[in-house]
């Protein structure tokens, strides 16, 4: 609030026009007056984004119980999924819609593809960092791998897992955005990439930014039920902890 | 490409950057008035004229010293003259208009293409008649947001067809049959056909939306303080053109040199193509980049009718210099 005003001060006291950086109460009467667009736009991406993020926590997670199985697989396939932390999305995100087409698998696969490393690194963190005296313990009551997996690698994987759902959960909307860019189809409306694109087009210096803010808005929902289920599950994990 | 697009990028960076530090130094030859013109892509025949003129020496002849900026994909000219960071632009008639409603006092002084040259580019094989059976069906690559895109959406709904983002890539057009593009008519089209198809172009110029192209712009309290420099200015990328259409092969050595992912085969196809949307139908012989009132008014008026701007004023768009 306080940084708002102080640059809505700023900006009109200097005299900067608007089409080069539109004060904060201009963003605001494009947030209301395009409201209805940018929401219909931003639901479109949440769609997109979510099923990337779900992709990257169901893949990224099982794919991080597969390198936690043997150093040998992880030596053979971890570079695989390092790969996915550097690609430069904006760079392949043109070959995406050769592979995919253009429309929502294309634009769920750039969500997928920048959101799953921190997903593997974290739990896989989780899966290897188990405390050595509770491994020691599985060992006296000779515990099968299997049991050793299901009842102490994971559940101690369960906060560092949650911990990349956070980090992912930002990244899935970049991703989203970037593959909007390159692959939405826009005949009913398109996404918030989309509805970006057209503003800067249009010139409306005051929309681009209203649009930027209702990502961010995207970005912070998501992170928020992250948060929240990630309380809720340690909670239960916790109390199943005690109980047993 | 796109490291060559990056080092464009960075090149042209630099070079702002140091005529930025330039300007508060002396000129470094007396009696030269220094300004840059900020180009809207990389060195392709469609700035022919300007570096004709350069190596013609045909500025300095006029007392100018030009620096020609190469630009790129997102170089955002309309905003760098207005915020008084280079002295020229280059854009479209219809995105000055734009512009300007949004409160930027910039004012067109130079026309080239008398004739739009933006088109939508289909695979002759689907035997299309006309540009409304574009929207019949199959894919179609446009930028959202560009007035023609809204206009032809308003005339021909998008209910049939699947709408898809443009971009600089030629792949999806070459690889799907039913696709469609828009295309920059002396571009895209020669790409194409180098690479095995055969591609057919609908002019936007046919359904009636013909903003003039490749217009020079600046800012009004230049040109009202400096109006001799503007006619000067002028002048001599007039005479840079007349050069550039009369005989194109050493200018386009030269901007090959400074764009070396365009061959010069297709310099020169490019620089035969356009010459018709240069020199335009006009009976009368006019000066090369004469700009008329009504032209303007129809433009303002179709931006009007299609929201993007709310009054219409073209006599403070444009000015032809002298």
């Amino acid at each position: 609030m306080l940084l708002g005003a102080s640059l809505e001060i700023l900006l009109r006291t200097n005299d900067v026009p608007a089409y080069l950086l539109p004060p904060p109460s201009a963003v605001w009467q494009a947030l209301l007056r395009y409201g209805s667009e940018l929401t219909r736009a931003t639901l479109q991406t949440a769609i997109a984004a979510t099923s990337g993020l779900l992709a990257s926590a169901v893949i990224g997670g099982l794919s991080a119980v597969l390198l936690s199985a043997h150093p040998w697989i992880r030596r053979a396939f971890y570079p695989y999924a390092v790969f996915f932390q550097t690609v430069p999305i904006v760079a392949i995100a043109p070959m995406l819609v050769i592979w995919f087409g253009y429309g929502l698998k294309a634009i769920i696969a750039a969500a997928f593809i920048v959101s799953v490393f921190p997903i593997i690194a974290n739990t896989l963190t989780g899966l290897l960092s188990t405390d050595p005296a509770l491994r020691d313990l599985f060992r006296i009551y000779r515990a099968s791998p299997l049991t050793t997996l299901l009842k102490l690698r994971i559940p101690s994987a369960v906060p560092h897992f949650l911990t990349g759902l956070r980090i992912a959960s930002g990244l899935a909307v970049i991703g989203a955005i970037v593959g909007e860019f390159v692959a939405d189809t826009f005949q009913d409306g398109g996404g918030i990439g989309t509805a970006v694109e057209i503003a800067i087009k249009e010139q409306k210096t005051d929309k681009v930014f209203a649009a930027v803010l209702m990502a961010s808005l995207l970005g912070l929902g998501f992170f928020a039920v992250v948060n929240g289920l990630s309380q809720w599950a340690l909670r239960r994990w916790r109390i199943a902890e005690i109980s047993e | 490409m796109r490291i060559i697009l990056t080092r464009i990028i960075l090149a042209s960076l630099l070079a702002f950057l140091a005529a930025c530090s330039d300007q508060s130094e002396s000129p470094s030859q007396p009696g030269l008035w220094k300004a840059g013109l900020q180009l809207n892509w990389v060195p392709e025949p469609e700035f022919g004229g300007y570096y004709a003129a350069r190596d013609a020496a045909a500025f300095q002849a006029e007392g100018l010293e030009i620096d020609i900026r190469p630009g790129g994909p997102g170089v955002p000219g309309l905003q760098m003259v207005a915020a008084n960071q280079v002295e020229f632009g280059i854009t479209s008639a219809d995105s000055l208009l734009v512009a300007r409603a949004r409160g930027a006092d910039l004012v067109a002084i130079f026309a080239l293409y008398q004739t739009f040259p933006e088109g939508i580019m289909v695979h002759a094989e689907r035997g299309l008649k006309s540009i409304a059976e574009v929207f019949n069906g199959g894919t179609l690559a446009m930028e959202p947001g560009t007035p023609y895109y809204r206009m032809l959406e308003r005339r021909y709904g998008l209910k049939q067809v699947r709408a898809v983002p443009y971009s600089n890539n030629l792949g999806p057009f070459l690889h799907d049959p039913s696709f469609a593009q828009q295309c920059f008519i002396t571009a895209e089209p020669i790409a194409a056909r180098r690479a095995g198809a055969t591609p057919q172009v609908f002019p936007i110029s046919e359904i009636g939306y013909n903003p003039y192209s490749g217009v020079i712009f600046t800012r009004r309290q230049l040109l009202a303080e400096h109006p001799e420099r503007v006619a000067a200015f002028i002048r001599a990328v007039r005479g840079g053109w007349q050069a550039y259409l009369a005989d194109p092969e050493p200018t386009n050595q030269a901007m090959h040199r400074l764009n070396p992912t365009m061959d010069p085969a297709t310099f020169t196809e490019a620089a035969a193509l356009q010459k018709p949307l240069i020199l335009g139908d006009s009976s009368p012989a006019r000066p090369l980049g004469t700009m008329e009132l009504e032209r303007w008014r129809t433009l303002a008026e179709q931006l009007r009718d299609l929201g993007l701007i709310e009054r219409v004023e073209p006599e403070q768009a444009f000015v032809n210099p002298e």
